[in-house]
């Protein structure tokens, strides 16, 4: 609106200015606006930082806007499993209730249909089959079974917030892990180059040479079996940190090597010389000079990689090396409603809408972030 | 024996055990049973769909996927009847290779097999009295899992020392003479279970020009009715008749076989197997119907599914050897708070609900019921066991649904006690190698057992004898160790073979049922299981034999 942009050369660290010296005179950058404001008319031109800018880039993306909107819905109705569990449901997402009944319209039903076997004297036996759980009830049974049932007679309606919980749970905090570690991974290896460089980029190349999927299978397998019980941490076998410590190690490589690449070029920018000619030290200027300026991508790769992390939780989940039973997650949900597809699909349907909304909506969020933090940049995720 | 999984038997069978003296004792050649009836009934083709099997040779394979199939093509010098349990004695021990069934002394040490004459392989070579030692050698160069039977064997200590350079003739309780076509098998203390021994694939006789290595491509020659021509594992598989068979060559102990030729699929995806039936492109499912279908697929297709009770039982080990399941009133305490129906129910009504260790078919059975499901009782002897908020690991197999909602439903039973569960879901291809192995310090998980022959020692003396325990490939995971009841087991297994299978001894096997049960609540019993047929409407069911575990595919017509 109104004017435009002042022609800033770099920095998104805010507050950041470099003097450039004109004769005898102190030439600014915001110098330099107010002259060309004077020649046009004498009309003040307000400056506005990059993040403004980004702000107002991404404000006019009505479709990122409207994912993130789907995205926080999700992450909210999750949020509120206890509440649903507690005020609607009445049940626990982990309690089975293989013989309990509900009552609906004056009749009673069981939650898993009765039946069984027995053997008359001449040796014929009669079957009558059982253990199919009752469908969604919508409203009908006051809140109960919403969904239906699983197989254990627990509340899917229930076990699909929590499942999601635990899943976006997982996502995000291995991706803000991950990026954090890659952060500063990449800083120390750009920055200082040499042997710290050689040693931290053949470690990223180590994991990065295996699968994702594989790595996290591998690693959550084994953790899952007896947990985590090193260097003073003690995580149990179910514990949910295992398999968020298990994603946020193999996303690493694919979010400190693009950033080491970014510190490796800013780091011979005469900035940095400037601020190691005034006596900055290498903290200093990875913090206050360097971080700045690769925080749009750091931004970038994280609402990216959330959504990845997200779905290897529920790959690895599927496979039993995520989230560990009785707790359920979206990848839990859909490997317990295989054997059901034939008779009961949404058993797996369900939860893989949830994923489907929540992987698309934050990459498009994703997209619009990085369109608006910086129009040219072509930063992605390459797997 | 499970079915779907490989087992390591690890359990050294009986050691001393005594002669069942309705399956030997001389004679016998004249022996016969509601003989199977094949006349008439002969056709083309059997197209079959059937579960993965884990070998297609008789000196490894341990699951009852290949037993089934080896039941018309390998055959031992005894064999168990072909008949189906609902119409005759499916557990009779009948002369299968040899003329009769064995001459014995008074002592039940020494057993005298004469071959028939003139029988031949599928590839031509003659059947000789020498091949017994060279198949029970080969057991031990191979490494079968089915070593273990053949531990009271005089002269086997050597094989079993030192297994790859076991040798026909260093067995030397085992001597024949091919000329005459004698066997000779001495053993070091009486086995009560030992023609039971010979009747299963490990005791088959394979010509000597089989390699000493697994050998599936194609298959070890056959000696019974059929051969297996062609083999793809876990693809397809296709049986011939046997082109050196004669007719009746094994009198009435051994159909001749309708179909021609079995040709089969292998699957373990039971949706797919039940629609290959359902869609007529083949005439019988071999696996257990879905039981998320079973309603369905029972209302349309009543007349072509038969269910039969197998000598099976699923239950939940306890580790007694360390807490909180060393505590009588923490086992007590599961005992009461798991309800069997339930766990029927998550079997899709596919079982029987049993308390007892041993299976309703066994003579030595004797129902008991003592602990009716009671979750408040349960929770005060917890209380009262002091074991209340104790860590306790649960195992079950996580890819196989009915044993994973088993696990799961026993872990929601044990928080329900006050318990801090962790469970572990292992894939059902390490689950028993990994349960069985006593480092792993289970507390507590799923497991089944189906016979391999009928007599209670394949369930105490493998399952739950203290003195049979091993630190790895154990069968025994809840380390069950009660001194009186391994004695007993053992002065079971010692009686003279006159009292083998006679009612005192009966009731003395149920006694051991009940006390492990009842004193001890030494395991979790929860189910017998039941198994499914499902025929193409092509077929005629009144053809359906099955045996105690398993149908007999040779006995298959069509309408």
């Amino acid at each position: 609106m109104g004017a435009p942009p002042p022609a800033t050369s770099i920095s998104f660290g805010g507050g950041h200015r470099r003097p450039v010296a004109t004769g005898n005179q102190e030439f600014t950058l915001d110098t330099a606006a107010k002259l060309a404001a004077q020649e046009g008319g004498g009309a003040q031109v307000q400056g506005r930082s990059p993040w403004a800018l980004a702000g107002r880039r991404l404000r006019r993306n009505y479709v990122a806007l409207a994912s993130l909107g789907v995205f926080l819905l999700v992450v909210v109705s999750c949020l509120l499993a206890p509440v649903y569990a507690s005020h609607v449901a009445h049940r626990g997402a982990n309690d089975a209730n293989l013989t309990g009944y509900i009552h609906e319209n004056g009749k009673t039903i069981p939650v898993i249909s009765n039946g069984g076997s027995r053997v008359l004297p001449d040796g014929t036996v009669i079957v009558i089959p059982a253990g199919q759980p009752i469908g969604p009830q919508w409203g009908a049974a006051g809140g109960q079974y919403v969904l239906g049932a699983d197989q254990l007679g627990r509340d899917l309606a229930v076990r699909l917030l929590y499942g999601g919980e635990n899943s976006l749970r997982v996502g995000l905090l291995s991706a803000a892990i991950s990026t954090i570690v890659s952060v500063l991974l990449a800083l120390l290896a750009g920055y200082f180059g040499g042997v710290v460089d050689w040693i931290l980029s053949r470690v990223f190349d180590l994991i990065w040479a295996f699968p994702v999927v594989l790595l996290g299978i591998a690693l959550g397998t084994a953790l899952s079996i007896n947990g985590f019980h090193h260097f003073g941490i003690h995580l149990a076998a179910g514990d949910l940190w295992i398999p968020t410590a298990v994603i946020a190690f193999v996303f690493i490589p694919y979010i400190a090597r693009p950033l080491r690449g970014q510190v490796l070029a800013l780091r011979e920018k005469e900035f940095v010389e400037a601020a190691v000619a005034q006596g900055a030290g290498p903290l200093r200027i990875m913090l206050t000079e360097l971080l700045p300026n690769i925080a749009s991508t750091v931004l970038v790769l994280f609402s990216l990689i959330v959504a990845n992390a997200i779905l290897t939780e529920v790959g690895l989940s599927f496979l039993g090396a995520g989230v560990q039973p009785p707790n359920a997650s979206w990848g839990t949900l859909i490997a317990d409603g295989q054997s059901w597809l034939a008779t009961d699909p949404w058993f797996s349907m369900l939860p893989g809408i949830f994923i489907a909304i929540s992987v698309l909506s934050l990459n498009i969020f994703g997209d619009g972030l990085r369109d608006a933090l910086d129009p040219r940049a072509k930063v992605r995720i390459e797997r | 024996m499970r079915t779907k999984r490989g087992v390591i038997l690890a359990a050294v069978v009986a050691t001393g055990l005594v002669l069942v003296v309705s399956a030997c004792g001389g004679g016998g050649g004249g022996t016969t049973t509601t003989g199977p009836s094949t006349s008439g009934k002969t056709f083309a083709q059997l197209k079959v769909v059937w579960g993965t099997t884990d070998y297609m040779d008789p000196g490894l394979s341990y699951r009852l996927e290949s037993w089934q199939l080896f039941q018309d093509v390998y055959m031992g010098l005894v064999v168990k009847a072909h008949v189906s349990c609902q119409t005759g004695d499916c557990t009779k021990i009948l002369p299968g290779l040899a003329e009769s069934l064995p001459t014995s002394n008074s002592a039940g040490t020494d057993y005298k097999f004469t071959l028939r004459k003139g029988l031949k392989y599928s590839n031509g070579e003659p059947i000789k009295a020498s091949d017994f030692a060279f198949s029970i050698a080969r057991d031990f160069k191979l490494n079968s899992p089915g070593i273990g039977f053949y531990s009271n064997i005089v002269g086997i200590d050597g094989c079993e020392a030192a297994p790859t350079s076991c040798t026909p003739s260093s067995i030397t309780g085992i001597t024949s003479d091919d000329k005459a076509g004698t066997i000779e098998i001495k053993l070091k203390t009486p086995e009560s279970d030992f023609l039971y021994v010979l009747s299963i694939p490990f005791s088959s006789l394979v010509p000597p020009s089989t390699p000493l290595t697994d050998t599936e491509n194609p298959p070890p020659p056959a000696s019974g009715p059929y051969y297996i021509s062609s083999y793809k594992p876990s693809r397809s598989f296709v049986l011939k008749r046997n082109p050196n068979w004669k007719k009746n060559e094994l009198g009435t102990s051994v159909p001749n076989g309708n179909p021609d030729e079995i040709v089969g699929l292998m699957t373990d995806d039971v949706d797919r197997s039940a629609q290959l039936v359902q869609s007529g492109q083949y005439m019988y499912d071999e696996n257990l119907l879905p039981t998320t279908r079973l309603a369905a697929l029972k209302q349309k297709y009543a007349s072509q599914i038969r269910f039969y009770p197998t000598p099976s039982t699923y239950y939940f080990f306890m580790n007694e050897s360390k807490a909180p399941f060393n505590s009588l009133q923490a086992r007590q305490a599961v005992n009461y708070a798991v309800d069997r129906s339930a766990l029927v129910k998550l079997r899709g009504g596919l079982g029987l609900t049993t308390q007892n260790f041993l299976p309703p078919s066994y003579p030595q059975y004797k129902k008991i019921n003592p602990y009716p499901y009671n979750l408040a009782k349960a929770k005060q002897l917890v209380q009262q066991s002091g074991t209340k908020g104790d860590h306790v690991n649960l195992y079950t197999i996580g890819d196989v649904p009915f044993d994973k909602s088993a696990g799961e439903y026993l872990q929601g039973v044990l928080q329900s006690l006050g318990y801090n569960v962790q469970i572990h879901e292992l894939s059902g291809d390490n689950y028993f190698t990994i349960i069985g192995n006593q480092a792993t310090k289970a507390d507590i998980g799923f497991t089944d057992w189906f016979e391999d022959y009928p007599y209670p020692t394949d369930w105490f003396r493998i399952l739950l004898d203290g003195d049979t325990i091993t630190q790895t490939h154990n069968n025994n995971y809840g380390l069950v160790d009660f001194k009186d009841v391994n004695k007993e087991i053992a002065r079971l297994a010692a009686l003279p073979p006159s009292e083998a299978l006679s009612a005192k001894t009966n009731a003395a096997w149920a006694a051991v049922d009940n006390t492990l049960q009842t004193k001890y609540a030494a395991t979790v019993p929860y189910l017998n299981g039941l198994l499914t047929s499902f025929f193409s409407s092509k077929m005629d069911m009144s053809c359906d034999v099955f045996t105690d575990s398993q149908d007999d595919p040779a006995q298959m017509c069509m309408k």
